[in-house]
């Protein structure tokens, strides 16, 4: 049993890896809230709305699991785990919407959620899905909502921010776990926010209360704590959680002066060039002979790429760094698909690093990224020309992930390439195609090359030879 | 008298309230008290919305989806 290291704050169970299957235990303390979502027809109802991941008990005796089990569940799998700071602003506010439909779906179960963490959503393709089945507590009359402050904080100051300040800040969540202190995002937020009941109530006036009472559980008993807290009535709490989906729902994050349709025609030509390079990858794909599950399209920008991929893998993580380009994907993603494709937000000259207790909570891009292949198109000059990465880093990057490799190599000749030297010093003489085969020739056996008609540009299919493998 | 009853209510809701066992999480005595500040308005503003669209609906006009559910009963009930 690896019992995963980003499973331990909930003692209601934890989640584990048996023979490649995620399986989660559910602890004895928790068998009656586990017994009470399973027979009020709550589990029925999240999971047939698609809301919650499905799971089956196991008894197979071969999974060992830890002491005090009441039941093991083997949940469906999620093909690829993203966290908060890699999604865009729909994704992130899709999930927010779930979480808050769950917890009003609970309510009618007399349930509700005992926590909100952002976490608790992974994305199967464009689809959210709630992942905790732990989360739900018998719903206590007149009980606030527990889960309120940690909503707000992974939730509603991120997406706040984002339409209010600048869609970046949501990466302030790579160093705030536990989501944007609301203080923090309080005094970030312009002043015209104070002016929107929703965000006023729930962001500003909930930062200052925080503040307020910041010191009441050092100065006061358990008991005038308790004697504090506010009795709210279950249609009070309905409304709480109606009134957090308005305000939620009421955020808009447009890029300046740039419409998404518009966006789209700029960025989905269909050049002959185009054409070409599809029907090349197309080629590259089919001539693979081992069976590709997972694909990795790295600088995917609207994913025209990854939808041609898509149809030769079981599925396409999709990534880019311009928020702009993931955004569009998801929405397009979500209008008509195809389902087998996951955008995600990806500096990969930064990727995600491990975050939380012992850098072990969130794991590192590099260590979730393993896969069948990489597509890294129009991607080389950005690594090794604007971030000066050396060809050989580049090669064994791409060596780690995946052992096959479809790269396209852009030249010096390329207008692209010509835009990124003409403000600084050409200190790339090995920057050329022969140069570029050479030193990834060292890592991997190229397997097929093939130029894209009507540019400069080469496509490349590698396979990692057996020296990188032993390396 | 008024401070009795008060004193009364208040350690009835604390031994009422039994919700402790499930939670993990520390709900931040600011967040908790919050809620009780918004829970009269929000109630107050999702009860007349509810009436606006009954009464608009006697003109034909059909209520918006709730963004929470299409079939969560308005009254909290299951």
């Amino acid at each position: 049993m690896n019992r995963l290291s980003a499973s331990f704050r909930d003692p209601s169970g934890f989640v584990f890896s048996h023979d490649g299957f995620i399986y989660r235990q559910v602890n004895t303390r928790y068998a009656s809230e586990y017994e009470q979502l399973m027979t009020s027809g709550l589990y029925d109802a999240l999971t047939e709305k698609q809301w919650l991941i499905r799971h089956e008990a196991v008894q197979d005796p071969s999974v060992s699991a830890g002491p005090d089990a009441y039941k093991l569940l083997r949940p469906e799998q999620i093909p690829y785990i993203s966290y908060p700071y890699e999604w865009c602003f729909s994704q992130l506010k899709d999930a927010a919407l779930l979480t808050l439909k769950i917890a009003a779906k609970a309510l009618q179960h007399d349930m509700i959620l005992k926590d909100a963490s952002a976490y608790n959503v992974q994305f199967v393709g464009s689809r959210p899905l709630f992942i905790d089945t732990l989360s739900f507590a018998p719903y206590v009359e007149g009980e606030p909502w527990i889960a309120y402050r940690q909503f707000c904080q992974h939730f509603l100051a991120p997406l706040a921010l984002m339409a209010h300040v600048d869609v970046s800040v949501a990466k302030l969540l790579v160093t705030q776990i536990d989501g944007i202190p609301l203080h923090i995002a309080s005094r970030l937020l312009p002043l015209k926010t104070r002016l929107k009941s929703g965000l006023f109530s729930h962001l500003h006036l909930h930062a200052k209360t925080q503040q307020r009472f910041a010191d009441f559980a050092k100065e006061t008993t358990a008991n005038q704590v308790e004697s504090r807290k506010p009795r709210i009535s279950k249609k009070a709490l309905r409304a709480i959680l109606e009134s957090l989906a308005v305000t939620i729902n009421t955020l808009q994050w447009r890029p300046p002066k740039t419409e998404w349709g518009e966006y789209y025609a700029h960025t989905n030509y269909s050049s002959d060039a185009a054409d070409d390079k599809a029907n090349v990858l197309r080629q590259f794909l089919e001539s693979i002979a081992s069976p590709l599950n997972t694909i990795h399209d790295l600088g995917a920008n609207t994913g025209v790429y990854s939808e041609v991929a898509a149809a030769h893998c079981v599925y396409v993580v999709s990534q880019d760094i311009d928020p702009i380009a993931v955004e569009a994907q998801y929405q397009k993603r979500r209008a008509t698909g195809p389902n087998n494709i996951l955008p995600l937000l990806q500096d990969v000259t930064a990727p995600s690093p491990a975050i939380g207790w012992r850098n072990a909570e969130r794991d590192a891009f590099t260590k979730r990224a393993h896969c069948d292949a990489v597509l890294a198109l129009a991607l080389v000059h950005h690594l090794a020309i604007s971030n000066n990465t050396p060809l050989a880093d580049i090669a064994a990057f791409f060596a780690d992930l995946a052992p096959y490799l479809i790269i396209e190599f852009v030249p010096k000749s390329d207008s692209q390439v010509a835009r990124l030297l003409a403000t600084r010093e050409d200190i790339f003489p090995d920057y050329t195609e022969s140069g570029f085969e050479r030193i990834f020739g060292e890592m991997f056996d190229i397997e097929q090359k093939q130029t894209v008609s009507g540019s400069d540009r080469t496509l490349y299919l590698m396979k990692r030879s057996l020296n990188a493998d032993n390396s | 008298m008024p401070r009795l009853l008060a004193i009364v209510f208040a350690f009835s809701c604390a031994t009422l309230v039994s919700g402790k066992a499930f939670a993990y999480l520390d709900p931040g005595t600011g967040s908790m008290i919050l809620q009780g500040v918004i829970a009269g308005v929000a109630l107050a503003w999702f009860t007349i919305k509810i009436y606006w669209y009954k009464l608009t609906s006697l003109f034909g006009k059909k209520p918006p989806e709730s963004l929470l559910d299409d079939d969560v009963n308005t009254d909290g009930e299951a």
